[in-house]
This record gives structure tokens, C-alpha cells and sequence, in this order.
């Protein structure tokens, strides 16, 4: 029990980051339960949030959570959802300097941004090259092999740099793998002809791809290969910031 | 064909929700009868509609099971807004000819409080619209100024996750291949119907929209959700203040700003609600924690608002006293549970054991256990999802 416990103490911190506003949380809602003097509101924003609080670290909460929910040993932390820990903050806060207003303005909005992190400062996040909101790169390649209207499909090997982006542009292009090979880690043939090797097997690699249709591989210029793809019968069709092309003749959907 | 697009966009995501929410705005209190209110009813219903239609078309329709799910919803839509904006049109009509409120609007509860209302002692505070100082507009432009920011950068930065390449994958493929669910989004091979996430209808929700406007599902996820769904989340926010902060109205701006601001911090980890709103605005989950959830609690702040005796001005509020305006909430809690369910199958279990323990709460604090049916009534769309989902 100690340690389901101490597993939903630490799905508690990872979701909290660097805690202050946690902190800032528990601290407004200690502050409505004393102060709050309307029951009804209390009950609402104050006491539900805590019991919901105390229900996240109980392990039998836990422990029902992952049998019911299949991928509930890694989604835990969305209990936590339940809890309005931004509103319970903003509520605390206007009651806190209810005569105060300018002040509280500034003190809270400063607590909130002191203890928090800006969304726009994530290392996930880009400026957008489109509206697509996809990297432009990948939309010329795309530009380049996707099927006209009246054509069949195409499939093509991309660098798992640029999987996830491919199908959100044009489902049209078909691909061997996506993106959940890098989640799942299953097996696939052209993935690991194209993706784990240091250099790769120009013969493995066609074998595999004339095997799974496809038409194109997309691959960076950078990457070795024993004997150029040209060389195997392929042909360069075009390079785009570095990616180079090819297309396999030989197989055409 | 961009202002054909724009115009489609208009169209599908203001004009008809504001119908179809006049709908249910005939059942609402009179101090719930708000262009606000009346947006987000809209939309309840309109996930509502579409999570029966889809899942529906999914389950039995095999081949362009999509285009045939568009067209059925898109008449559906079309008939409950057209019927909303005529009921409005007719009862305003019928004012008129009584002559007896000639100032009528189509969203009374925005109207302001006659000067003897606001001095009386008695009046219910439900029923007073506040006269903004000339500080709290400021205020109030401050928070607007901070949303429309929000939205400057929602449209120009482009967050990286991972999930993308399945969800937003699922509403195009749903555009350009017709499909609902049977090709797999990460390499185009066909699948079985995978009811953990089939069921789930959300992106397919957006795919309608990208399919009436013309506009790329890729573009209508990215770029235009986040100028829909960010508002619309606010707009929950601003009712849960609303009962909050009662007859201290004055400090709703402060209120917003807070929580505008604490929207943009709140990026401690890639957890939180709010990094699920400013990352992945567009992906089921983001919704069950920025729009289901604060919902759920707004109307149960509405229910313990209620529960009090009624006061001054109670008939008039409730249309003297009918039950299906007393019992709005419940009606609304049955829609958003149903609602819930298109956003993910996790959703629908978390909004109803939210509204379990709220429920419970209110039948403590109320003794009235009447609650008991209601709240079990309200949960029926829960039993029927979850008895889809384990069937299949």
C-alpha cells in the first residue's frame, strides 16, 4: 500500500512541475475552506476539489483505476483534472483582496506567474511555417510524390523525423510504418533496413520496400547507404533541403 | 472560394449552434437566457447530435460511411437551428402582438435591471445585471487584450505532439478518404474498428467541419479549433464566476484575468489541463479536461445556487416555477454526459463521476432526495455509451 502510495505521490509531483503552483493551489484552497462562508460554494469549489484530492493518493483509487481503465498505470494523473485548481486560484485570490482590487490584480497575477511556466516558452512549441501548422519541409516533399486526383495512392519510406507530419498533409501517401513504430517499438522489415543501422543495406533496404509497395524513400542526404540508391536502379527525383527522393521504378502502385 | 470558405465556417460554428441553443434556451431561467449560455447549450447539443449520428453510421454504414454521416447531421443541424431561430422569432412575435414587452430580446437575460430592481432590497441577485465602473471595463479590456493574444499565438506557433499523427490523421482521412474510423491513421493500411478510440467521434466532429467549409482538416484542427474552443472555454469560466462571485460582480474581469493568465502559465507539466488547451486544443482529451470538467462544475454551482429557497423574483425567473425550467441542469448534465462521450471514452467516465460526487454533495446538503432520480436519469447516456463500448 506504502508504495502504490508513494507511486501516486510521485505522478503528483511529475504533474506538477516545479510544485509552486500546486502549492499556490493548496494554499487557496485551505483559504476558501476557512474562508468561504457560503456552504453551497464551498461545497463546489472548495470541499469536492479536496475530496478529490485526497481520493488521487488513496491506493485503492489507484488500483481500481489501472484494472478498470486499460491504460490507466499511465493516465493516473488525468484524475487530477477533476480537480479546478485554476479557478479555485482566480476565486481565492478575488475573495482574498475582494477591497483591494488593484492590488490583488497584481499580486495574484505576479503569485501565478512567478509560480508558473508560459506555455509559449515550451520546448515543444514553434513558430508555424504554415497553416497547416506541419513543417514546410515536409509539405514540398509531399508536393512532390503525392498522387494527382485520378492516380492511385503512393507509399514512401520517411525518416522518422518527419513520420508523424506525412499523413496529416495527404493521406494519400501511404507509408510501411508511422509514427507508433517509435511507441510501440514493433517490428517492421523497412524499418529496420531503413532506421536501425548505421549504415544501411542498399540491398536489405529495397527488398524490404519492394516487399511492403513502396514507391518512394524519402531519406536524408546525410545518411550513409553501402551502395548509392541510384546505383540499385532507383531514381533521384528530387532533393529538398537536404532529403533526397528516390523512386523505385521497378515498383509503381 | 476563401470567403465562400469563411462564410461555411460562420455559418457551422456560430449561426447554426446559436439556433440550435434557442432551442434549449425555452428551458432555461431567465437569468441563464444569455448569448453566452445560448452558445455553449448549442454546442452541447450539437456534440449531442452528432456522437448518436456517428456512431451510429460507424457501426452500421460500411462504405462512405462518412459522407452519408454528413449529410445526416449536417440536416439534423439544420432542421434544430431552423427551429430554434423560428420558435424565438414566433414567441417574440407573440410579445409584439401582446404588446405586452416591446423590448424584448432574443437573449433577455443580458438585459439590464429596471433602476427599482437594483434598489430594492429584496431583489434577487440572479436577476441583477451590473453596470460596469469605468474600472472593471478596463479590467475587462485587459482580459480581452490577454485572450486575443492567446489567439494571436495559437494561430502563429505550432506545438509539437505526437498524437497528431493518429487524431488529426482520423479527421482527414474521414475528409478526403470518406471513412469513419477502418483505415489506420499511421499508415493508411486498413483496420478493424478499434472502439477505444472509434468511439471517440471528436476528430471526426472536426472533419465535418473541415468537409462543409472546404477548408483542410489539418488546417481547421491546427489553426481555427483553438479560435473556437478557447473563447468557448472561457465563456465556462465566466459563468462559474459569475455564481461565485454573486453580487460582487464587479471583480468578474479580475476574476478572468486570473484565470486567463493562469491559462498561459499553467504549463507546469505536460499534464495540466491548460498545456492540453494551449497544445493540443484540437485533440479529444483537451476537451474532456477544459470543457466537460469546468461544465460539470459550473452546473453544479448553478444546482447549489438553486437550492436555496426561492426568493424574489423566483417565478419570474423559472416562468413561474415550471419543472422543466427547474430542472434545466439535469436536462443540460444529460447532454453534456452525452456530449462527453465524443471527446474520449475516459470523458464520459470522468464527467459522470464528477457529477456523482457533486450529486452526492447536493443531496447532503439539500436532503431532498429526489436528486437521486435526476442524477441517475442524467447519467443514462453513460450506461448506453459504456454498453456500446464493452459490447463491440
Amino acid at each position: 500500500m506504502y508504495g502504490i502510495f508513494m507511486e501516486c505521490w510521485d505522478i503528483f509531483k511529475q504533474y506538477g512541475g516545479n510544485g509552486y503552483l500546486l502549492a499556490l493551489f493548496v494554499a487557496s484552497l485551505i483559504y476558501l475552506l476557512i474562508a468561504e462562508k457560503d456552504n453551497r460554494k464551498r461545497l463546489v469549489i472548495a470541499v469536492a476539489p479536496l475530496m478529490v484530492l485526497v481520493g488521487f493518493f488513496i491506493p485503492l483509487t489507484r488500483k481500481v483505476y489501472v484494472r478498470v481503465l486499460s491504460d490507466g498505470g499511465d493516465t493516473y494523473y488525468r484524475l487530477m483534472w477533476l480537480i479546478p485548481i485554476g479557478a479555485c486560484i482566480a476565486y481565492a485570490g478575488c475573495k482574498l483582496f475582494m477591497n483591494h482590487k488593484r492590488i490583488g490584480l497584481v499580486a495574484v497575477s505576479a503569485a501565478i506567474i512567478l509560480c508558473g511556466s508560459l506555455v509559449y516558452k515550451n520546448e515543444n512549441m514553434f513558430k508555424a511555417e504554415n497553416a497547416y501548422h506541419i513543417p514546410q519541409l515536409v509539405v514540398k516533399i509531399c508536393d512532390v510524390i503525392r498522387p494527382e486526383e485520378t492516380e492511385p495512392r503512393v507509399r514512401a519510406v520517411f525518416p522518422s523525423e518527419l513520420l508523424q507530419y506525412v499523413r496529416q498533409y495527404d493521406t494519400n501517401i501511404l507509408m510501411p510504418y508511422g509514427r507508433d513504430i517509435i511507441h510501440w517499438n514493433y517490428y517492421n522489415a523497412v524499418h529496420e533496413a531503413f532506421e536501425n543501422t548505421e549504415v544501411i543495406n542498399a540491398e536489405e533496404l529495397l527488398e524490404a520496400t519492394r516487399q511492403a509497395q513502396c514507391r518512394y524513400i524519402v531519406m536524408h542526404e546525410s545518411k550513409k547507404i553501402d551502395v548509392p540508391l541510384e546505383e540499385m536502379g532507383l531514381t533521384l527525383v528530387d532533393n529538398v533541403e537536404g532529403y533526397n527522393i528516390y523512386e523505385d521504378a521497378e515498383y509503381v502502385q | 472560394m476563401v470567403v465562400l470558405s469563411a462564410l461555411a465556417l460562420i455559418l457551422w460554428l456560430f449561426i447554426v449552434p446559436m439556433g440550435m441553443g434557442l432551442l434549449i434556451q425555452k428551458i432555461l431561467p431567465t437569468t441563464k437566457k444569455t448569448i453566452g449560455i445560448n452558445f455553449l447549450c448549442g454546442y452541447l447539443l450539437s456534440f449531442a447530435v452528432f456522437e448518436v449520428i456517428a456512431i451510429w453510421c460507424m457501426i452500421r454504414i460500411q462504405y462512405g460511411a462518412f459522407h452519408k454521416c454528413t449529410i445526416v447531421f449536417a440536416s439534423i443541424e439544420g432542421i434544430l437551428a431552423i427551429a430554434g431561430y423560428a420558435s424565438k422569432i414566433w414567441e417574440i412575435q407573440r410579445e409584439y402582438d401582446k404588446n405586452s414587452n416591446l423590448f424584448y430580446l432574443f437573449f433577455p437575460g443580458d438585459e439590464r435591471s429596471k433602476p427599482e430592481a437594483l434598489m430594492s432590497p429584496r431583489t434577487d441577485v440572479r436577476v441583477m445585471k451590473f453596470q460596469y465602473t469605468r474600472e472593471s471595463l478596463l479590467y475587462w479590456g485587459i482580459f480581452f487584450l490577454i485572450v486575443l493574444f492567446q489567439l494571436y499565438k495559437a494561430v502563429t506557433m505550432a506545438p509539437f505532439d505526437g498524437d497528431d499523427s493518429y487524431y488529426v490523421v482520423e479527421s482527414l482521412l474521414a475528409q478526403q478518404a470518406d471513412v469513419m474510423n477502418t483505415i489506420l491513421p499511421y499508415t493508411g493500411s486498413s483496420t478493424a474498428l478499434d472502439i477505444r478510440h472509434a468511439m471517440a467521434v471528436f476528430p471526426l466532429w472536426i472533419a465535418f467541419i473541415a468537409k462543409m467549409s472546404g477548408i483542410h482538416a489539418t488546417i481547421v484542427s491546427h489553426t481555427i479549433m483553438p479560435l473556437l474552443i478557447i473563447p468557448m472555454v472561457y465563456l465556462i469560466y465566466l459563468e462559474m464566476g459569475r455564481i461565485l462571485l454573486g453580487v460582487r460582480q464587479d471583480m468578474i474581469p479580475v476574476y478572468m484575468i486570473f484565470i486567463s493568465v493562469f491559462t498561459m502559465f499553467g504549463n507546469t507539466s505536460i499534464y495540466t489541463p491548460e498545456t492540453f488547451l494551449m497544445m493540443r486544443t484540437w485533440q479529444g482529451k483537451a476537451m474532456v479536461a477544459n470543457f466537460v470538467i469546468p461544465f460539470v462544475i459550473w452546473l453544479f454551482l448553478w444546482m447549489f445556487d438553486d437550492c436555496r429557497k426561492p426568493g424574489f423574483l423566483w417565478k419570474e425567473e423559472t416562468a413561474g416555477g415550471l419543472r422543466i425550467v427547474r430542472n434545466s441542469t439535469w436536462l443540460l448534465l444529460f447532454f453534456l454526459n452525452m456530449a462527453a462521450g465524443i471527446m474520449s471514452s475516459m470523458g464520459i467516465i470522468f464527467g459522470t463521476a464528477l457529477a456523482g460526487l457533486f450529486s452526492f454533495l447536493l443531496l447532503i446538503y439539500t436532503r431532498d432526495f429526489r436528486i437521486i432520480p435526476k442524477a441517475l436519469l442524467s447519467v443514462i447516456p453513460t450506461g448506453v455509451y459504456l454498453l456500446i463500448y464493452t459490447s463491440l
